[in-house]
């Protein structure tokens, strides 16, 4: 063979080696230039109608969240209120004692992913007011998708505002790879009045949009009440009264209606039923447990039976059921009761109370874990009629107050309640609010500071609550050092 | 030609005829020249023929051959010499060294190399050491043996160590070298068989791994797996049987320690203190068999050489129930089709089945409570629920109710052809490819085994991902002197695609019958969920080398790449990669010819640039999110969501790591003392970073980009010593020792810090970035000492302290503790690492001894601090613990809530260890025994791996690793384990 190898050939060789070094960058750019494999690219997104319901979807989707509704939430809005300790047995979850006791610091990791939880809910809304007006599609559902992301955007700021007070005030999505300016990427805290006036005017926008109710497929949805009665409560918490006072008048105007029986309201039967105004909707998804992630009920269930016993109901709540009041029986779990649905509570459950509002009965599937089908009840009419009786009582509107405070009593199988002293009806409409939402919605902590009287009541339950501190929680610590300072700190901490 | 394929088939077959002519029998000795010593295992061939042998333990060989033959006798680092029979029957042959034994050839990207010539930093590894340790994974057993590889093992069967060469040089890239087997390239080792490797090389610095530019920021180790020789027909068997056992366990606190210890924390009689103690770990662990054995067969012909072999392996985990064999083999084939043509192939598969076991169960069985029993009386599994104490898993029940197998196939190979013409120029193409399965499938029957662990409905899971690669390379290379210059020129091509592909699928409600029934077509169909991923990406290079000297004496190795990778944008694709090294040998100078101090005397200097494309594809594409929690109900009906929850940098380049070497080599007393030693800098710069994103942003996930700058410094030492004092007496000692000191240069962002290391409890970071400390290091408050009372509390900057808890260090005295107070307290990064590799031999008794360590290192002890609850405690936490005032002003009490959780200095330790890696003590059956077996060499050996560690850790084991940014936090590790093996090494 080597003789066969003629000098020419020889030659033809080398070309060819060097041709064949060479040859390969003819098609290189192509080669080079791969779709990204498996990943759904972002610019494709927020080109279609079906892209902006999708958008939408994920908004509702997130209310689902650990962060948003399970550990972060209930701490902050229920642990550290005179309804409930923490639960569980001494040293499960120890972190949770610190929101007991009230002792909780700026570098409390269950702070900073309550706000960073709140962001993530507040990011998903502002794409979707960012993109969707971008996207050719049907007109009144543009605009009624949007009113959606209005109050999701408004309902985090709420959490937000309740929470820290002022915050960082972000209404754009950050646009990728980092052109905008420092101020933009990094604001620094909006004052309180800031936040409340971007809520209000989001639900405000939201509440002339949204209809009063969708066809059946779309159960679940916000409505034009949700939006009004959430804009009620802001308005609540800053004190005007005639807004609260006509806000709710307006949602009394929609047609829902007070459960005849309390307890159904929280049964897997009552949910979106005539008293409800907005749920978050949880539901076991056979065959995909990523999409059944609420762990609401899980947290809170009895603990050795149920779920894992956190939010304990104190004595003090048990307490505060005036004589024959049902909703006692609703709201309260006790060891070694029979529920109405069958279950028997065991004897040795590590807690004498638990939460019944998070109950769910043992028939109910718990292929994803327990609870999972437990709808969470955000917004229902009775809070309604205790706004309005609030604000009436405030104006000095003491029989309206007194109608509409009366409509809940008797629900509950109580009495009129006929005073027309308006500090005492005051007191009462308080009472009656903590004992209608307990253990529901996380007003109670947030309502005692907006009465003014957290200190008080919660010192009285052994809570180390600091007048000028105690009001807000801590900015994040790891938050104010990601900003470089630009954050800065709630006052004592 | 047709005569010629045949032949070489029957070649391949091993049944080449030997051509009969005048047959004589020949015997012999090979000895050293000078000194006279026989020399074991030398090669002796016919030329021109496949016939051969090797000498026995006395240096003596028999040969049949033509009388009017020629005899070939090789003999690594010694001249290979070629002797004509003559019609003589005895042939002794002397060999003389090999030039100061420096010619040893090592392995360079895409080619190979003469020690002395090497002008980089390269370290080599003979497939012989290799194979003596018993790892089953090559990468693991070069642990102390190269200065400058840091190696941490991980004990579970068929995992993958962890490898650093020169310090972690990458965050979010992955700090992991390029391994190249016979010019394939690969992620990792494990599919290979550690006896099929003849030799690993390691490619230190810049210069030597330039060649392979975008691929080599973090190294390149080179493994050539062994080739068939001309003229030497061998069968080989080695086999080994053992045990494994745990060594080092951490003792647990028994159930009265358990019941004072949750007393004390919590402050009331919640245990009794009567409870049987249930010893977790001696639940879960048992001494473990594993057997392994290897065929190998090799040989050929001037025509075509082979080698081929067999392996299996059945390793059982120390965790009962866990099972790892592997079935491996090579078949490797070169064909010397002319003078100047050559072609080849090899081809390594490798199977594995294992029966797993839950990937938490370390964790389980150190948090278990020792109260809890494995069955109750009525033979219920013990459930933590009896006891109020918190959720804790049955770890027996998790080994009972876990059942997954897993499996995989691999095949890599690799096929050239070379051509040599106009006399200097050789061309040479190769494509390599590698191709691979894994499967496993996981069964959780519906059941009820305590309250925390229950499924109302099975769930069967099956999962199947594939890759595979190849890769064409082309090189031209041209070899020529002229006189005093010695010149070769490399030019060449790359080209590369990857792919990957995982589908895994689920359903409910598969009932169990037995694993036959186990598909997923058996179960629920509305319960299906299928999940699919996949990556691809695609690499492109040309580059060139001159490797000159001078007189042998001044040498010049200049490297440039011009890389692209898929993964950037194409605006920032393509970028150069050069190098130089430049190396003198002093000794080959006039004025040194009269000196008798140095034998060899080297200093080389090297520069160079690498790229690093070791990170995720596609990261500047933004995705959507698509993940089913972002799915709303209504109505009770799923809808799928997705929206934009992340942001990606607009731009996007290559992370470049320029570093220099320097180094000396030098050689005395007749090169039986040699010494090297390299000094080197290597700079990490737009290092890709994956951020923090500001919470108000509301993203999810890290923004990642170009966002830091690393520098790795360093000294790496190495001495060897070798004294053959007579035939049967002779001892080598090698001893390494690295150093490397790491800093953070720069960070996108400036002086803040970037925290990770993120511990699952209270949302604590333990570990930050910060410019001017080792990347990665740990960061906390120091502990002054522990409250004693409650007045030390009043007086202190801790009024909401108990006594008992830790007495943090007030660093800038404004009588608050907060984060301000908060320094580095540890550096996760090894101060240094060494080697000593030690082999003696008595007559037919061989010994060898191997120690290795690592120094200057921190552990986080992350076991220890993260706690939900009501978990065990180590009996050294029991025993040292603060239980009133003046037990310990060192050890907290039991109580470890609050501020006591808070990343502190007392959970930082040191994580210094040495241990005893290899023992081995062989004996070769005397030679003419073995000859009488028909055999030529009969080996049994005991071989003691790991048997000591000696730390101080307490842990179970100091070896932790992790990713750069978050390493050295021990949260769950396999413990260490010790292999005691006897085995046989048999030559036919």
């Amino acid at each position: 063979m080597k003789k066969i190898l003629t000098n020419t050939k020889r030659n033809a060789l080398l070309l060819f080696s060097i041709l064949a070094l060479a040859g390969i960058a003819s098609c290189s750019e192509d080669f080079l230039n791969v779709d990204p494999e498996d990943v759904a690219v972002g610019e494709d997104f927020y080109v279609t109608e079906d892209q902006a319901i999708l958008a939408v979807n994920s908004m509702y989707g997130n209310l689902r969240e650990f962060n948003t509704i399970a550990f972060g939430w209930l701490a902050l809005t229920t642990i550290t209120s005179d309804n409930a300790s923490k639960g569980s047995v001494p040293g499960d979850a120890g972190f949770l004692d610190n929101f007991d006791n009230l002792t909780f610091t700026a570098t409390e990791g269950t702070i900073n992913a309550y706000w960073i939880a709140q962001y993530q809910g507040i990011n998903l809304a502002n794409q979707v007011l960012t993109n969707v007006p971008l996207i050719d599609m049907d007109e009144t559902l543009q605009n009624r998708l949007l009113a959606e992301a209005k109050f999701f955007r408004a309902f985090h700021y709420f959490n937000l505002v309740r929470a820290f007070g002022g915050v960082p005030l972000r209404t754009q999505v950050p646009v990728p790879g980092e052109q905008e300016s420092p101020e933009n990427l990094n604001p620094p805290r909006a004052s309180k009045e800031e936040v409340y006036e971007q809520i209000v005017a989001d639900l405000t926008d939201a509440a002339q949009v949204l209809p009063v109710s969708y066809s059946a497929t779309d159960l679940g949805r916000i409505t034009k009440g949700a939006a009004l009665t959430m804009l009620a409560k802001v308005q609540l918490y800053q004190e005007n009264w005639q807004e609260v006072l006509d806000l709710t008048a307006q949602v009394m105007g929609i047609g829902y209606s007070l459960t005849p029986n309390y307890h159904d309201i929280f049964t897997i039967a009552g949910e979106n039923n005539s008293e409800s105004i907005f749920e978050i909707q949880a539901q076991t998804i056979p065959g995909d447990c990523e999409a059944s992630n609420s762990q609401w009920a899980e947290v809170q269930g009895v603990r050795g039976q149920f779920g894992w016993g956190f939010v304990e109901p104190t004595e003090d709540l048990v307490n505060a059921f005036e004589e024959g009041d049902e909703r006692l029986d609703a709201t309260i779990l006790f060891r070694g009761e029979v529920t109405p649905e069958g279950d028997k509570i065991i004897e040795t459950a590590s807690n004498p109370r638990y939460n019944q509002k998070a109950y769910v009965p043992s028939s109910v599937t718990n292929e994803c874990g327990y609870g999972k089908d437990q709808n969470i009840r955000i917004l229902r009419y009775a809070e309604v009629l205790l706004m309005h009786a609030e604000a009436a009582n405030e104006l000095g509107m003491t029989q309206e107050a007194l109608d509409a405070l009366n409509l809940v009593r008797n629900r509950a199988d109580l009495p009129d309640v006929e005073t027309t002293d308006q500090a005492e009806l005051r007191d009462i409409i308080w009472h009656e609010r903590r004992v209608e939402l307990a253990l529901e919605n996380g007003d109670r902590f947030f309502d005692l500071v907006r009465q003014g009287r957290a200190g008080e009541v919660l010192r009285a339950q052994g809570k180390n609550f600091v007048d000028g501190k105690n009001e807000v929680f801590p900015i994040p610590l790891q938050q104010i050092t990601l900003s470089g300072g630009t954050l800065t700190q709630n006052p004592g901490y | 030609m047709k005569k010629n394929i045949l032949l070489l088939l029957m070649c391949l077959l091993s049944v080449c005829p030997l051509f009969a002519q005048d047959m004589i029998t020949i015997s012999g000795q090979v000895t050293d020249s000078t000194s006279g010593q026989p020399l074991i295992g030398a090669g002796v061939a016919v030329l021109g023929t496949s016939s051969g042998t090797q000498t026995d333990v006395n240096g003596n060989y028999t040969i049949s051959a033509p009388a009017d033959g020629t005899l070939v006798v090789d003999y690594l680092g010694y001249e290979r010499r070629q002797v004509p029979i003559n019609g003589q029957t005895t042939v002794n042959v002397a060999l003389t060294i090999s030039a100061q034994q420096l010619e040893q050839v090592v392995v360079v990207g895409y080619g190979t190399q003469e020690k002395r010539d090497v002008t980089g930093s390269i370290s080599s590894v003979k497939g012989e050491e290799i194979a003596r340790q018993s790892s089953q994974n090559a990468v693991s057993a070069l642990q102390g043996k190269v200065a400058g590889v840091s190696i941490t093992n991980s004990g579970a069967p068929g995992a993958a160590p962890q490898i650093r060469i020169r310090g972690a040089g990458s965050a979010l890239g992955s700090s992991d070298p390029l391994y190249v087997v016979d010019g394939t390239f690969v992620d990792n080792l494990s599919f290979l068989n550690p006896a099929d490797i003849a030799s690993i090389e390691i490619l230190k610095d810049a210069s030597s791994a330039a060649i392979y530019g975008v691929r080599a920021a973090n190294g390149v180790v080179l493994v050539t797996t062994k080739r068939g020789q001309a003229g030497e027909q061998r069968i080989n068997y080695n086999g080994y049987v053992g045990v494994q056992r745990v060594t080092n366990k951490l003792e647990m606190a028994n159930a009265q320690q358990y019941a004072t210890l949750i007393n004390e924390k919590n402050g009331s009689e919640l245990i009794r203190s009567d409870f049987p103690t249930t010893d977790w770990f001696d639940q879960i662990l048992q001494t473990a068999m594993i057997h392994n054995h290897q065929v190998t067969a090799s040989g050929g012909s001037e025509k075509v050489t082979y080698s081929a072999s067999a392996g299996y392996l059945n390793q059982e985990g120390i965790v009962k129930g866990n099972d790892y064999k592997r079935i491996t083999a090579r078949l490797q084939t070169d064909f010397n089709i002319t003078d100047n043509i050559k072609v080849g192939y090899n081809g390594i598969f490798n199977n594995y089945n294992s029966t797993d076991i839950p990937g938490d169960i370390f964790y389980q069985a150190f948090v278990a409570p020792p109260i809890i029993p494995v069955r109750k009386a009525n033979g219920n599994y013990g459930d933590s629920f009896d006891f109020n104490v918190g959720n804790f898993a049955n770890p027996q029940a998790s080994l009972d109710w876990y059942n997954q197998e897993s499996n995989g196939q691999q095949l890599t190979g690799n096929a050239f052809g070379e051509v040599k013409f106009l006399k200097d120029f050789t061309f040479r193409t190769s494509l390599g490819i590698n191709y691979g399965i894994n499967e496993y499938r996981n069964f959780r029957s519906q059941d009820s085994l305590t309250s925390v662990q229950y499924a109302s409905r099975s769930l069967l899971t099956q999962s199947r991902s594939k890759f595979s690669s190849w890769l064409w390379e082309n090189t031209l290379t041209y070899d020529k002197t002229f006189g005093d210059h010695d010149i070769t020129l490399l030019l060449g091509t790359s080209s590369q695609e990857n792919k990957s592909e995982g589908l895994t699928g689920s359903v409910n409600d598969v009932e169990y019958r037995s694993a036959a029934n186990l598909y997923l077509d058996l179960g629920d169909p509305s319960t299906f969920n299928i999940s699919n991923d996949a990556d691809r990406y695609t690499f492109l290079s040309y580059f060139g080398r001159v490797n000159y000297s001078y007189q042998d004496k001044y040498l010049l190795t200049a490297t440039l790449r011009y890389d692209a990778s898929s993964k950037f944008p194409s605006s920032d694709r393509w970028e150069y990669f050069p190098s130089i090294g430049l190396g003198w040998r002093v000794t080959e100078e006039d004025f040194m010819q009269n000196q008798s101090i140095f034998d060899n005397l080297k200093v080389r200097a090297s520069w160079g640039k690498l790229g690093n494309n070791n990170i995720p594809s596609s990261i500047f594409v933004l995705p959507v999110s698509t993940s089913s929690r972002y799915g709303a109900i209504f109505n009770g009906v799923f809808y799928p969501g997705r929206n934009i929850t992340e942001t990606v940098t607009s731009s996007l380049f290559w992370e470049v790591i320029k570093e220099t070497d320097l180094g000396l080599e030098m050689g005395f007393l007749n090169n039986r003392l040699t010494v090297e030693a390299d000094w080197y800098n290597k700079k990490t710069e737009n290092a890709i970073f994956g951020l923090t994103n500001l919470g108000s942003l509301g993203l999810t996930g890290e923004i990642r980009g170009n966002y830091a700058t690393f520098q790795n410094r360093g000294l790496e030492l190495s001495a060897g010593w070798t004294n053959d004092i007579s035939a049967d007496i002779g001892y080598n000692i090698g001893f390494n020792m690295s150093f490397n000191n790491n800093e953070v240069k720069d960070i996108e962002t400036g002086n803040n810090a970037f925290y990770s290391g993120n511990l699952p409890v209270g949302g604590y970071q333990v570990s930050i970035t910060r410019i001017g400390d080792p990347i990665g290091s740990f960061y906390g408050y120091e502990v002054a000492g522990i409250f004693q009372d409650e007045q030390e509390v009043a007086g202190s900057a801790q009024p909401a302290a108990a006594p008992g808890d830790f007495r943090y260090r007030d660093l800038n005295d404004d009588g608050v503790i907060d984060q301000r107070d908060k320094t580095i307290i540890g550096n996760p990064n090894p101060g240094f690492v060494y080697g000593i590799n030690t082999g003696f031999r008595y007559r037919n008794f061989d010994l060898q001894l191997d120690i290795q360590g690592v120094g200057d290192v921190d552990i986080y002890n992350g076991n220890r601090n993260v706690r939900y609850g009501n978990e065990n405690f180590s009996v050294d936490f029991f025993n040292n613990r603060w239980h009133g005032a003046n037990t310990s002003n060192a050890y907290p009490s039991a109580d470890l809530t609050g501020s006591n959780l808070d990343p502190n200095d007392f959970y930082v330790e040191s994580g210094d260890y040495i241990r005893i890696r290899n023992l081995q003590i062989g004996y070769n059956l005397p030679t003419s025994l073995v000859n009488s077996w028909k055999m030529q060499n009969f080996r049994i050996y005991l071989n003691a791996q790991n048997p000591v560690t000696w730390f101080d850790y307490n842990g179970f084991s100091p070896e932790v690793g992790g990713s750069p940014i978050s390493q050295g936090i021990d949260r769950n590790v396999y413990p260490l384990s010790a292999t005691y093996n006897l085995g046989v090494n048999v030559t036919f």
